[in-house]
């Protein structure tokens, strides 16, 4: 990588009234993508050897979780408390406490397990708003297009079509659950357009709406009575029937006390996010400390189809600077407000509001180039030019981002007087577990929804659609695991599938070596020996 | 058992709110001789060695000179502080009750050796029976020949009232109390939030007068000590120990009860002579002292006496001479945990770390005694006992680290049996 | 010594009581980490969004509550993390609220402590986001839970103004009711409706003709 200019040298060379060249003209997008984006850099993909996937392509460190050894033996089990319920929602975020309170709402009883606490989650991190056609003139068509053009129409045209026709009713439904949105003078949801969208389409909460979202669902999960919930207790394993072929339970262990209970089940829903905190390609994440895939192994192994192993996104605006909140989001409303994007030499080099592959794929061109800012902790980044944005709109950060000015205030940056050091950080999980339009996966008794489950997005998503995704096919999901059918005759609960899966490993001449899934990230020292007393 | 009762307690004394029968008993005579040499009463007690029994110890003369040296602004303050609330001290009430008439001569003692026009006997709301024999007590006192003559000798009219407190027990804090009385004498309803120091009471207390504040038991001694003697108050005590005190016995003994006993009386005294020893005739096991805010006393310190320097030697504090005593058998973890749940409710709010800490500790202390405890509960439990203390403004949160560190010191096998 | 081998002296200091050499800028939270301080998993957004890592803070003698993502390692420091708050104490359901009328009395047999605030400033102190926590209760106890919610905007449900609270408020969950029954009874926003009824003609047309 060629070396660009330092922190302090661009800063002094940095001017919000600069005039500024129009930007360059993006012949080849593929092109681009292919020459900087992460998901290409060589030696980062492989191909998984056993389970559903076996011959596609998978990330590889994503690809040595899957193809790993379980915690649990059958004799780890012996005396473990067991709990019956109606439906088992794993994942204490947006997707989980919507299963969760669609389940309730249809009389199920419900038992939400979180590993952190319940709404630790990416939701609460969310900014930018949720995607819905409510607008004259904008319909659940464009949405519907606008989202299969951001992913490469790679996504499954049916799960889109349900997810953006879900849309206004799911913001009804947030509302009714006690969810604020910005609205306009005369009452109407106040809407923004972003990158990749033909029509202003996202509501939100000033760059509230993960947090207003998510306290409203914690609340309202918490105060349910049909619904239990336990924190602090990660999924170590999945529980399967006597021939390891439909999903009947979950064993539970304790961050506390490290104790393993068993929860047997008519239906669980994963609805466990996704995977930033695997830093894949050494990248920095926007994701919470849970972020760690454990959805995807458990799943895997259970014997579920995933699909997009291979494609993750890169949000473009990660913060470089301040170093604590390296890889922590600046939402992609700033420049959907108007925040250009600006290099070294104070000039644009991409359409700000192309998708988010894109934009970031320009940044780590800048960065490689040359054209790239260093700071002294080893970062680089190009500049999200926050004070002209603030000189064409006084007022404007404070009064709709009130979160970023307050999220560096008590480090003495103000992004209305200086910009923002930005680089692409792993953000997304763009593909996932495999589901149908009500979540259910290729596994009986197994749904997934939100980030843990695939097809939706296809290559890449747009802003917005991950509230959506999350709120939309959590209800359906927790709607149809309602609904589920109890088994007939006794109950056989066992590890078939994680014999099943040490037989393929076995034969296909893999090490039984690493253990998945992995609950925390090893440097979080309560990750390094996680089920040692 | 000839050193029982033979002072405050005295049967002569104990005459309620009858104040010829008091009179008759020699009550009076104190203030008719202060009267004569106003001067001369700050030295007295400073002889007699008096103490603040209120919990604290500090020698009464200290905190009366501070406010003698005061001018008055306009006035000057006396709290008579009887707003007694904490677990296991019950022996203010009785003297309330039963010799409310030495009280109030004690307080107009010291309001005459420290200039005070203003006397605010401040009293616990749910002590209902104290309260009606001071109420009546203080009836018999108004426009009275004893009162006038107070009144003459200090050149002013001296004013009584009779505040009830607030139900609260951080109400007792001097300066809560003072918050709450401003708040009474206004009808502004202040909640008893503790002042920060400086400044001190002596200098700004109640409207900003000088304000002496003395407990119940402390004034009481006074007219004894003015009428016979610093000496004669002085040799009552043992060893180190000056005067009497009033003992709150209470718990696994044959014969709870107040005993008035020599200061210095030791433990084993109190508990098997006095106390009939403890129940079933079972060992004893520790000793919750003085409000149950200070460290434990265990079998060990049977023969320690139990004045304010020999405790304090031991490491550990006489408070306010209440003595919760468990023989075997009773569970540390338990005891300990209703203690901090009651100090955790009366924590006042305005210092979070004193709330938020001993909300934390009764918290991981009932989960530890219901069996849902970890070892990293009692690691944070330590934890909170090196960093609390003296993160409030008041010592509340010092007093639940006092005895939870004390229990940890003796009990810590019984903690760690009680873990997951 | 020259200047920048003075710039990476360690910081000591303790967190959950274990002897912690952190390097400057790192957050208590990393500190931790790094330090290899077990069973921190009282953990979560990393950038003061979701009031997880809610810690004790001693500094000389000033000891308060703060977020752990939030605050600097400073020497001599000492830090804790609390445990997580214990269940909510105020129960309700907002599909039983069904008259706005009724409101007012709902809310305070819900919240019978809101109109008991002795003013102690506690969960002002306490709160890591600056929020006007006593207003905003007294907003809410007098019935004006729109401004009541609008106060508590950027409250991240850290319950540490909950555990300060001699009176039992549970000030979060004030703030929070307050903004949940504002857009429950009161967000009718016009262009959403319009979209619901196309929507519900939409479906209703296609019924009508097979």
């Amino acid at each position: 990588m060629k070396r660009g200019l330092s922190l302090q040298a661009a800063l002094a060379a940095y001017r919000p009234d600069a005039e500024l060249a129009p930007v360059p003209e993006l012949d080849d997008p593929d092109t681009l993508l292919n020459s900087y984006h992460p998901d290409h850099l060589r030696g980062s993909m492989t191909k998984l050897t056993i389970g559903p996937n076996a011959g596609a392509d998978c990330q590889r460190e994503l690809a040595d979780l899957l193809q790993a050894e379980a915690f649990i033996d059958e004799a780890d089990l012996a005396g473990a408390q067991v709990t019956d319920t109606d439906v088992l929602v794993v994942g204490g975020g947006g997707a989980g406490c919507a299963a969760a309170l669609a389940a309730a709402e249809r009389g199920a009883r419900v038992l939400l397990v979180t590993k952190l606490r319940l709404g630790d989650s990416n939701t609460v991190m969310a900014e930018g708003g949720i995607q819905a056609a409510i607008e004259p003139g904008d319909t659940a068509q464009q949405h519907m297009q606008d989202t299969l053009r951001a992913g490469h129409h790679a996504g499954d045209p049916a799960l889109v079509a349900a997810m953006v026709g879900d849309g206004p009713e799911v913001i009804r439904w947030l509302i009714h659950q006690g969810m604020q949105f910005d609205q306009t003078a005369s009452g109407d949801l106040h809407t923004r357009r972003a990158g990749g969208m033909t029509a202003p389409r996202i509501v939100h909460c000033r760059d509230y709406t993960g947090l207003e979202m998510m306290r409203v669902l914690r609340e309202a999960v918490k105060q349910h009575r049909g619904i239990e919930v336990w924190d602090q207790s990660p999924v170590v394993e999945l529980l399967s029937n006597e021939r390891g072929q439909k999903c009947v339970g979950a064993v539970l262990g304790s961050l506390t006390d490290g104790s393993m209970r068993i929860v047997r089940t008519r239906s669980v829903i994963l609805a466990t996010g996704g995977l930033g905190r695997l830093h894949l390609n050494g990248f920095p994440t926007s994701n919470h400390i849970g972020a760690t895939g454990d959805g995807l192994v458990l799943a895997y192994r259970m014997g579920a189809r995933l699909c997009e192993l291979d494609s993750f996104q890169y949000h473009p605006t990660g913060l470089v600077h301040p170093p604590h909140l390296y890889g922590k989001l600046v939402t992609e409303g700033v420049r959907a407000a108007g925040a250009l994007l600006l290099n070294a030499h104070g000039q644009r080099f991409v359409d700000e509001l192309q998708p988010r592959d894109i934009v970031s794929a320009a940044i780590i061109r800048e960065c490689r180039e040359g054209r790239g800012i260093h700071t002294d902790t080893g970062g680089v980044g190009v500049w999200l030019d926050t004070p002209r944005l603030e000189r064409s709109q006084p007022g404007m950060l404070q009064q709709q981002f009130p979160k970023l000015l307050a999220r560096t205030h008590h480090v003495g940056i103000d992004p209305r007087l200086e910009p923002i050091l930005v680089h692409p950080t792993l953000h997304y999980q763009n593909g996932g577990v495999v589901i149908d339009v009500n979540g259910a996966t290729s596994v009986p008794g197994l749904y997934a929804a939100g980030e843990v489950a695939g097809g939706i997005h296809g290559r890449n998503r747009i802003m917005g659609n991950a509230l959506l995704d999350i709120i939309g096919f959590g209800r359906r999901a927790g709607i149809a695991a309602a609904a589920a059918e109890h088994d007939r005759g006794p109950k056989k609960i066992t590890l078939e599938h994680v014999n099943r899966a040490r037989r393929d490993l076995t034969l296909a001449g893999l090490p039984l070596t690493q253990r998945a899934p992995r609950i925390l990230p090893a440097y979080t020292a309560a990750g390094k020996d996680i089920w040692k007393p | 058992m000839e050193a029982l009762n033979i002072n405050l307690l005295h049967p002569q004394q104990r005459v309620g709110e009858n104040m010829s029968r008091w009179q008759q008993a020699g009550g009076g005579t104190a203030l008719r001789i202060a009267t004569k040499d106003t001067a001369a009463l700050v030295p007295t007690i400073k002889d007699a060695d008096l103490r603040g029994l209120g919990g604290s110890g500090f020698p009464v003369w200290r905190k009366w000179e501070a406010v003698a040296k005061e001018a008055a602004n306009p006035d000057k303050y006396l709290v008579c502080n009887g707003n007694e609330d904490e677990p296991g001290t019950f022996k203010d009430r009785l003297l309330l009750e039963e010799t409310p008439h030495q009280i109030i001569e004690g307080a107009l003692l010291a309001a005459l050796a420290c200039g005070i026009n203003r006397i605010v006997f401040y009293i616990n709301p749910d002590l209902t029976r104290s309260l009606a024999a001071l109420k009546g007590a203080l009836a018999q006192w108004q426009d009275g020949e004893l009162l006038q003559l107070a009144s003459n000798a200090l050149g002013k009219p001296v004013k009584m009232e009779l505040v009830p407190g607030s139900t609260h027990y951080i109400g007792g804090e001097e300066t809560a109390a003072m918050e709450w009385i401003e708040g009474r004498l206004s009808a502004e309803g202040k909640f008893p939030f503790p002042r920060g120091k400086p400044p001190y009471p002596a200098q700004c207390g109640i409207y900003g007068c000088p304000t002496l504040i003395n407990n119940i038991e402390t004034l009481a001694h006074v007219p004894a000590i003015v009428r016979n003697g610093a000496e004669w108050f002085r040799d009552l005590g043992i060893g180190q120990g000056a005067g009497t005190k009033l003992y709150s016995l209470s718990g696994d003994v044959l014969h709870p009860g107040v005993y008035e006993l020599p200061m210095g009386t030791t433990l084993r005294d109190l508990i098997y002579v006095h106390g009939g020893g403890l129940l079933s005739g079972k060992p004893l096991k520790a000793v919750f002292t003085g409000g149950p805010s200070n460290t434990l006393l265990t079998p060990d310190d049977l023969d320690v006496n139990m004045d304010f320097e020999s405790l304090r030697e031991r490491g550990g504090s006489l408070g306010t001479g209440a003595m919760i005593v468990v023989s075997e058998g009773t569970g540390m973890v338990k005891r300990v945990a209703e203690y901090a749940r009651f100090f955790a409710h009366s924590s006042c709010g305005q210092c979070p770390p004193c709330k938020t800490g001993t909300a934390t500790i009764s918290r991981l202390l009932d989960r530890i005694d219901t069996g849902r405890g970890t070892a990293a509960d009692l690691a944070t439990l330590e934890t909170l006992c090196r960093m609390l203390p003296g993160s409030g403004r008041c010592h509340l949160v010092n007093g639940v680290v006092h005895l939870l560190d004390s229990s940890f010191q003796h009990f810590r096998h019984e903690y760690q049996q009680a873990l997951k | 010594m020259t200047e920048t081998a003075r710039d990476i002296q360690p910081v000591e200091l303790l967190i959950n009581g274990i002897p912690v050499r952190a390097e400057p800028q790192m957050t208590i939270v990393e500190a931790a980490w790094a330090g290899g301080v077990p069973r921190v998993t009282g953990v979560g957004c990393l950038e003061g969004v979701c009031g997880s890592c809610r810690i004790l803070v001693r500094r000389g003698k000033e000891v308060n509550v703060a977020l752990g993502c939030e605050t600097f390692v400073e020497p001599g420091m000492e830090a804790l993390f609390l445990p997580a708050p214990g269940t909510d104490r105020h129960q309700y359901q907002l599909t039983d609220l069904s008259d706005g009328w009724d409101i007012q009395a709902r809310f305070h047999e819900i919240f019978p402590e809101a109109s008991r605030c002795r003013h102690c400033h506690g969960c002002v102190k306490s709160c890591p986001k600056d929020i006007s926590v006593e207003e905003g209760v007294a907003l809410a106890a007098a019935g004006h839970y729109r401004e009541a919610g609008e106060a508590f905007l950027e409250c991240v449900m850290c319950e540490l103004c909950d555990s300060a609270c001699p009176e039992n408020i549970a000030p979060a969950h004030v703030g929070l009711f307050s903004r949940r029954i504002t857009a429950f009874f009161h967000l009718r926003p016009p262009n959403l409706i319009h979209k619901l009824e196309e929507i519900r003609k939409e479906q209703a047309d296609k019924k009508e003709q097979p």
